[in-house]
């Protein structure tokens, strides 16, 4: 029997590769079946490459792909779907999450729906369908299937998700699902994969790459997790803030009393208790105003939250959660997805009281009001104050600012009212 | 030379049954083979053989050995445990199928002339 050489074969092959054949294990059978084919002729005496011109005819131009498209087609109709679906998903999803990422950090409407659906469609499908193929190709190719690894890839992988898509909604448990996916990643995944790299010597470098891309990935995340304020800064934070509330309280008492000396002191100065009972209510007004958005941010940080707040309006502070909460702040000052935030609205009414209290005060005083309710631009390369104090602003830092301005209200109170008491007043416009 | 109309439903059969006869095959072997049962009145072509042949593996009637031969890779195929049982299967329904044809296209001269 005439056997062909390794060139020949190689000739043969490239005539079928011309053809557009790519299964591969089709085009193996298909080169054994015109090599003997190509041998039979040559055993009649011809030349390889007289007899290669005679079983050309059965190459033809469009037989062997046709022969693959029909392969494919009768062997594995559903497993190529799903392919074709992975490989669409697996364009989309990431497209997906990098918009609504950007859409997040714009606070342009849609974000969350963007991101949630693109994080569903990765781990509740991309991912599953991933595993299943790889699966599916190993089994073909005849070799054993790690299972454990595909697996606890997979749980790891899900819960992940699944965390970052609740870490996303604010829904409580996400922390839980992230730490509980490193945990699954570090002591099992992990050292199932460095095995496997280790034993698989054909996808060595691929394995490899995966291990290396996973180590980053959980590296990255623990050093998020290690970046978040401390625990001991938020307790100072929340310490301070404890003090304004109490600070407010006292001064708040103490501004009660001038308000009833002015109205006892000389009841027939009606313009003087009118004006004392205007700036009362403004101040009470504002701390209200402020009060709001406080319980605002701090219910927006956790759910739970909800349960330290009672019913005037007052929080636990030391029964508050997730203290180092940084979207909520942004959420509430700067606005949300079309939602406009109030850091704005917030600066303009300080000015609006600063400005009407400083018209009432002498001289010396107003200097002083105006600089304790200051709000103009600050820092190296002057930013708004709302920007200033609240861009990037942990919740129970936001939380500690906005009870000091409150606590400042009542000072500036506290001062134009013991003016009015002393008989100073200036009258403005008189 | 069979058409190949006629070949398409029964080529299944076909294969299963020489695989059943043989043991072990590979593509060419079983062209090869048809060719020499039939004297050369059928020949099978690659289009219709080997889509067939993975459609069989694809449903484990038959299992696929890749043997290294030479310098290229030879794939054969034997018949799994169900793949036996279908050919016995497909062969009696395939007789049966050629008695009733049979029966149709050489009616046997009816006794009755009345």
């Amino acid at each position: 029997m005439a056997e062909l050489t390794e060139k020949e074969i190689r000739k043969l092959n490239r005539e079928i590769e011309k053809q557009g054949l790519t299964y591969t294990e089709l085009q193996q059978e298909l080169l054994d079946h015109l090599c003997c084919d190509v041998e039979a002729e040559m055993e009649e005496g011809l030349e390889f490459v007289r007899a290669l011109e005679k079983v050309r005819g059965k190459i033809g131009k469009d037989r062997i792909q046709q022969i693959q498209e029909e392969t494919l087609l009768l062997i594995n109709q559903k497993y190529r779907i799903m392919k074709k679906f992975m490989y669409i998903l697996g364009m989309i999803a990431p497209s997906m999450l990098i918009t609504g990422t950007i859409f997040k950090i714009q606070h342009w409407p849609g974000a969350g729906v963007l991101l949630t659906l693109s994080l569903f469609i990765l781990g509740a499908i991309y991912l599953p369908v991933f595993v299943m193929v790889k699966i599916r190709d190993t089994r073909k190719k005849g070799k054993q299937v790690n299972m454990p690894m595909y697996i606890f890839g997979l749980i790891a992988g899900i819960i992940f998700i699944a965390g970052a898509m609740f870490k996303i909604q604010h829904w409580p448990g996400a922390n839980i699902m992230i730490i509980l996916s490193g945990i699954v990643t570090v002591f099992v995944f992990i050292p199932i994969l460095v095995i496997q790299a280790l034993k698989d010597k054909e996808n060595q470098v691929q394995n490899f790459t995966i291990l290396i891309f996973v180590l980053s990935f959980v590296a990255i995340t623990f050093m998020i997790y290690a970046l978040r304020v401390s625990k001991n800064v938020l307790t100072a934070f929340t310490v301070a803030a404890e003090g304004h509330i109490n600070s407010t309280e006292i001064v708040e008492a103490r501004n009660k009393g001038y308000l009833d000396q002015i109205e006892l002191a000389d009841p027939d100065s009606e313009a003087i208790i009118l004006k004392a009972k205007e700036i009362t209510a403004r101040t009470d007004a504002l701390d209200d105003y402020i009060q709001d958005m406080i319980v605002e941010i701090v219910v927006k940080s956790h759910p739970d939250n909800l349960a330290a707040v009672d019913s005037e309006g007052n929080i636990l502070l030391e029964k508050v959660s997730s203290k180092d909460m940084v979207g909520s702040v942004e959420v509430v000052i700067f606005g949300d997805e079309g939602i406009p935030g109030k850091g704005k609205e917030l600066k303009g009414k300080i000015d609006e009281y600063r400005d009407f209290l400083a018209k009432m005060a002498d001289p010396e005083l107003a200097v002083m009001i105006e600089k304790l309710l200051d709000t103009s631009p600050r820092g190296e390369a002057p930013l708004p104050w709302e920007e200033y104090c609240f861009r990037q602003t942990p919740m129970m830092a936001a939380v500690n600012l906005l009870t000091n301005i409150q606590t400042n209200f009542r000072i500036a109170e506290g001062e134009v009212l013991s003016q009015l008491l002393h008989g100073q007043l200036v009258e403005v416009g008189e | 030379m069979v058409s190949n109309d006629l070949l398409k439903g029964t080529l299944k059969t076909i294969v299963l049954k020489l695989l059943e006869e043989k043991g072990r095959m590979y593509g060419y072997e079983i062209t090869q083979e048809v060719e020499r049962l039939t004297q050369g009145k059928i020949q099978l072509t690659w289009g219709a053989l080997y889509p067939t042949l993975h459609k069989l593996e694809a449903v484990h009637l038959i299992t696929a050995e890749e043997v290294s031969i030479g310098k290229r890779v030879r794939k054969y195929y034997t018949l799994t445990e169900s793949g036996t049982k279908t050919a016995k299967e497909k062969v009696q329904e395939f007789l049966d199928f050629v008695t009733i044809m049979g029966q149709i296209l050489n009616p046997k001269p009816s006794l009755n002339l009345g």
